[in-house]
């Protein structure tokens, strides 16, 4: 898979964030999917995007708050991790793949919020031109698509170039379970676990249980 | 008074780009103009940009039910400062109503959901998200036009309805049983139990509202001692 190309799909993916439509392509888990089977390992795309969405679970775009974007952190952790596995040892691919996507999720807010600033230049050109309304308004598509490009190119230029030497920190799947399922269970706790609900987390922990042990 | 489906699915097909020009200073204004001037007759364009040029927020999903009952009015010649009233009203409560239906139930607990059966099983986890979710995200589109046009000003009184009080508390139920099995998930592994003050120190992180960055940045650093210990 050619960088340039990901790229392009990436930026198409990240209109789902809230450009067009919004029917949840652009989540990690569904994004993992996604570039594992176009690299042709669906099964650690979709682990990755997994453990990607326990960290972003809780990321709630409510009114005029911005939350780190979590969606571009799937983006770009699972094309990262596929750009530099071929090259390094799954560990190192794995460490540098899930800084590369903390670090994306906060220059993609950073980014959009100038995105949304640009948009705000667009909404005083229709108070002043109104028979532009159409053209103004698909115009975000374009500068929604252009964000997604010029942040996942050169993070995956740098993905795709990087030698990592051996003694470089390395971080196993364990490991990376154990922090994102850390997260995604303190998402859950905050989000369902209530007086009411409690009763269902037991249920379903013992559930869960049942199952590992049979 | 009814829809024709042409003006149905043009009008549907418009609210996919709702937010497609969000902004700080109109936040869906345009996208809001740009739905009522694809749903209403040409003649009141001018009508419909002096009256809504400016600011207008509400959920993606959920303004759809506003949009209806909007181009319903315009289509009886409602005078324009009635449907600016309306318009003010509906999109704070169908906002509130969206953001803890959609955004804090809905989406968290069918992601929680992939996740483990994604784990366990793989692309089913992905695919199961994508199916009832967007099941779940059309309904509410394309009913809301339907019951925006159908009920005029009476399309708030949905918010009462059985079905958004139902759908929460199943999602509510759904996110809580999956908050347990993904507990399970780490068990029987000695190394898993590092999770147990992981889970503890993020849960206070969320529950006194620090802020998405500074939780961001710890777990960057998390992750850096694992990688190097």
């Amino acid at each position: 898979m050619n960088l340039f190309v990901l790229s392009l799909i990436g930026a198409v993916i990240i209109l789902d964030k809230y450009a067009f439509g919004e029917f949840g392509i652009s989540q990690p888990v569904v994004s993992g999917m996604i570039i594992g089977a176009l690299f042709g390992d669906l099964a650690s795309g979709i682990f990755l995007g997994a453990m990607l969405q326990l960290i972003f679970l809780g990321g709630l775009p409510i009114g005029r708050v911005i939350p780190p974007d979590g969606q571009a952190a799937g983006i770009i952790g699972c094309g990262s991790y596929f750009f530099i596995r071929p090259f390094n040892a799954a560990g190192h691919a794995l460490f540098v793949a899930f800084v590369l996507a903390l670090l994306g999720a906060i220059i993609g807010g950073i980014m959009e919020l100038y995105t949304r600033r640009f948009n705000e230049k667009l909404s005083h050109l229709i108070m002043r031109k109104e028979n532009c309304l159409s053209v103004c308004h698909l115009a975000g598509l374009v500068t929604a698509f252009l964000r997604g490009f010029f942040l996942f190119l050169p993070i995956f230029i740098v993905a795709s170039s990087i030698s990592i030497p051996a003694l470089f920190p390395e971080l196993s799947r364990e490991s990376a379970t154990i922090i994102c399922v850390s997260i995604g269970l303190a998402n859950g706790i905050y989000l369902f676990v209530k007086k009411t609900t409690i009763v269902y987390t037991i249920i379903g922990a013992l559930c869960g249980l049942a199952l590992t042990v049979f | 008074m009814r829809l024709s489906i042409d003006r149905f699915l043009k009008i549907l097909l418009s609210t996919f780009f709702i937010q497609t020009s969000w902004s700080f200073f109109s936040m869906q204004g345009m996208g809001f103009l740009f739905n009522l001037i694809i749903g209403t007759s040409k003649e009141k364009k001018n009508q419909i940009m002096r009256t809504h040029r400016g600011f207008f927020n509400t959920h993606p999903y959920m303004a759809s039910y506003i949009i209806g009952a909007t181009i319903r009015a315009y289509d009886e010649q409602t005078p324009p400062e009635e449907i600016k009233k309306f318009v003010a009203v509906a999109q704070t409560s169908f906002a509130s109503a969206g953001d803890l239906l959609f955004w804090q139930t809905i989406r968290p607990a069918l992601l929680l959901i992939a996740v483990v059966l994604g784990i366990h099983y793989g692309i089913i986890g992905p695919l199961v998200f994508l199916v009832i979710y967007n099941i779940l995200h059309l309904y509410h589109r394309a009913q809301g036009i339907l019951d925006g046009y159908a009920m005029g000003w009476n399309v708030i009184y949905v918010l009462k309805a059985r079905r958004f009080k139902m759908a929460q508390q199943i999602f509510e139920i759904s996110g809580a049983l999956f908050c347990g099995f993904l507990s399970a998930l780490i068990s029987f592994r000695v190394g898993y139990l590092l999770a147990i003050p992981l889970t503890i120190l993020f849960t206070v992180m969320l529950l006194r509202r620090h802020p998405a960055l500074l939780l961001l940045f710890i777990v960057l650093l998390i992750i850096i001692v694992f990688a190097v210990v």
